[in-house]
């Protein structure tokens, strides 16, 4: 057809990136329910570590944790590149921001907020996590109750843990709301989901920590 | 006796080099029905003829009273004082340009949006006066009706996050609702590229953040949500088939 606007220069950069954004977004919370079913599985045989330890073989004889740790680390920082963007950079555009966050007293507002300052705590803890993990293969239940065991590495756990929920529910509510795929009429719905998912994988993270702690042996 | 209300107002007159940008302090008794329209004017008449504010309806159509009460952007003329505590800040829009106190000028943005949208039906098809007039079926009518019920008060834009964060660079709710008025129409012959070309980047439906401050404020109740939803995923696809099309077709 014939153009009947005034010609613009199409740039559809923005738009790929910002779709790339959602897809490493969508990756990388469907790698964290598997990472989920593989750490709370030391739950399942009340701290043995004897299916915890069948799930990791199982991912490292066929390479997926070989390959699939470093993948998963770049989607993160491909994520990261991506989502960046949307950030305020500029000090003025800061304060901007937090003037009309505080002012606005806006719920899904404050969500944003909260996933922007999560991003950078797991940007940092969530590097430090991988680096060690695929640096200290096989991974085992007892080497990780080791880890879990010594040092800060509980309460570097517990940051870590509330951090990853509270921004991987926010972004998968907001990949719905932004793409459209949850309409006014469910909004409500899903957000509720939304909170309630998080609390329940905070409290499964808790118990696994726990489990980790008090329970599995560690590897000497 | 009614409550007795305390008013915190912001006062500045860009107009005056000797005015600075402050809060003042009015106390007005609560009468039956008031509402920020009958208080601010009751106000201005007893206690301070210089205080600035529009109204033009005062029945929530015109669009122009639209301020922060208590932080969240709303009509002050349908606004009544009894679902508001006893204390009430009042603060102008922010994003738009100040005329003084809490009146500011939503005109000239409003305006430039128009522009930058092209607000009108584009079509080869040349006029004729005399033809009858193309039927349109009723449902499609009321659809688009619905997206023409904004009253443009800006209230959504200054509840956007990243309007406040880049003021100058962002379309805004308002804008969006507009275009998807026109893709919606059948007789606007714009094909999905060329509203691409609009809004199809960050400072159009790709940098908006999806935290609905747009969909939660509109006193007209928009669905500004439904409309965010399908222009990012109308115009995303578009550009991943373009990828793709560009990608295969090489050789
Ligand atoms: C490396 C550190 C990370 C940074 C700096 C970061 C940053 C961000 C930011 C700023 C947003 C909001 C984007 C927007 O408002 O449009 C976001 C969204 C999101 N993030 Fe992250 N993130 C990080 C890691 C992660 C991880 C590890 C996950 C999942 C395991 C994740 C999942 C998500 C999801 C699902 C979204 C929503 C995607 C979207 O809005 O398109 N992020 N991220
Ligand atoms: S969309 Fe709603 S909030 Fe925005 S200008 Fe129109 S009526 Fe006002
Ligand atoms: S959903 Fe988009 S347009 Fe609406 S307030 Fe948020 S960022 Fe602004
Ligand atoms: S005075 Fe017209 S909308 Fe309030």
């Amino acid at each position: 057809m014939q153009a009947v606007a005034q010609a613009r220069q199409a740039v559809r950069t923005e738009a790929v990136w910002d779709f790339l954004q959602m897809c490493t977004g969508v990756a990388l919370v469907l790698f964290m329910w598997m990472h989920m079913i593989l750490v709370a599985s030391v739950n399942v045989d009340f701290g043995g570590g004897r299916v915890m330890n069948a799930i990791a073989y199982f991912f490292e004889a066929t390479y997926m944790a070989q390959l699939g740790g470093p993948l998963i680390f770049l989607t993160m920082l491909a994520h990261f590149v991506l989502a960046a963007r949307k950030l305020p950079f500029r000090v003025a555009e800061q304060k901007a921001m937090w003037v009309h966050t505080k002012r606005f007293n806006h719920l899904d507002t404050w969500l944003w907020i909260i996933q922007a300052v999560t991003a950078f705590i797991i940007l940092v803890m969530g590097s430090i996590h991988m680096w060690t993990v695929l640096t200290n293969l096989p991974i085992t239940a007892a080497r990780s109750a080791a880890r879990v065991q010594t040092g800060w590495w509980l309460l570097f756990y517990l940051v870590l843990l509330p951090c990853i929920e509270l921004h991987v529910g926010i972004g998968a509510y907001r990949i719905g709301v932004k793409w459209g795929w949850i309409k006014r009429s469910h909004r409500q719905y899903f957000h509720g989901l939304e909170n309630k998912l998080t609390l329940v994988f905070i409290a499964i993270g808790l118990i696994t920590l726990i489990t980790f702690y008090f329970i599995v042996k560690p590897a000497v | 006796m009614g409550r007795q209300l305390k008013f915190n107002i912001f006062r500045f007159n860009p107009e005056d080099p000797a005015s600075v940008p402050h809060m003042d302090t009015f106390v007005l008794e609560e009468t039956d029905a008031m509402t920020l329209f009958i208080a601010l004017n009751r106000i201005r008449e007893e206690q301070d003829p210089t205080l600035q504010f529009d109204f033009v309806c005062r029945a929530g159509i015109c669009g122009s009273c639209a301020m922060l009460i208590n932080g969240r952007p709303d009509l002050a003329c349908h606004t009544k004082t009894k679902k508001l505590p006893d204390e009430i800040t009042l603060m102008p829009l922010p994003v738009f340009k100040l005329v003084g106190d809490l009146s500011v000028d939503t005109g000239t943005w409003f305006r430039g949006m128009h522009q930058n949208v092209e607000s009108w039906i584009h079509t080869n098809k040349v006029f004729d006066p005399k033809a009858p007039e193309e039927p349109m079926t009723n449902e499609m009518a009321e659809e688009i009706y619905e997206l023409e019920r904004c009253i443009e008060c800006g209230c959504c834009i200054a509840a956007c996050g990243k309007a406040n964060m880049v003021p100058d660079k962002f379309m805004g709710a308002a804008a969006f609702n507009r275009i998807a008025r026109f893709m919606m129409d059948p007789r606007d012959q714009r094909t999905t590229g060329e509203y691409f070309e609009v809004v199809g980047n960050d400072e159009g439906i790709f940098g908006c953040l999806g935290l609905l401050g747009c969909e939660d404020v509109c006193p007209k109740k928009l669905p500004l949500q439904d409309q965010l939803g399908m222009l990012r995923r109308k115009m995303g696809w578009s550009a991943v088939q373009h990828l793709f099309s560009k990608v295969f077709s090489r050789k």
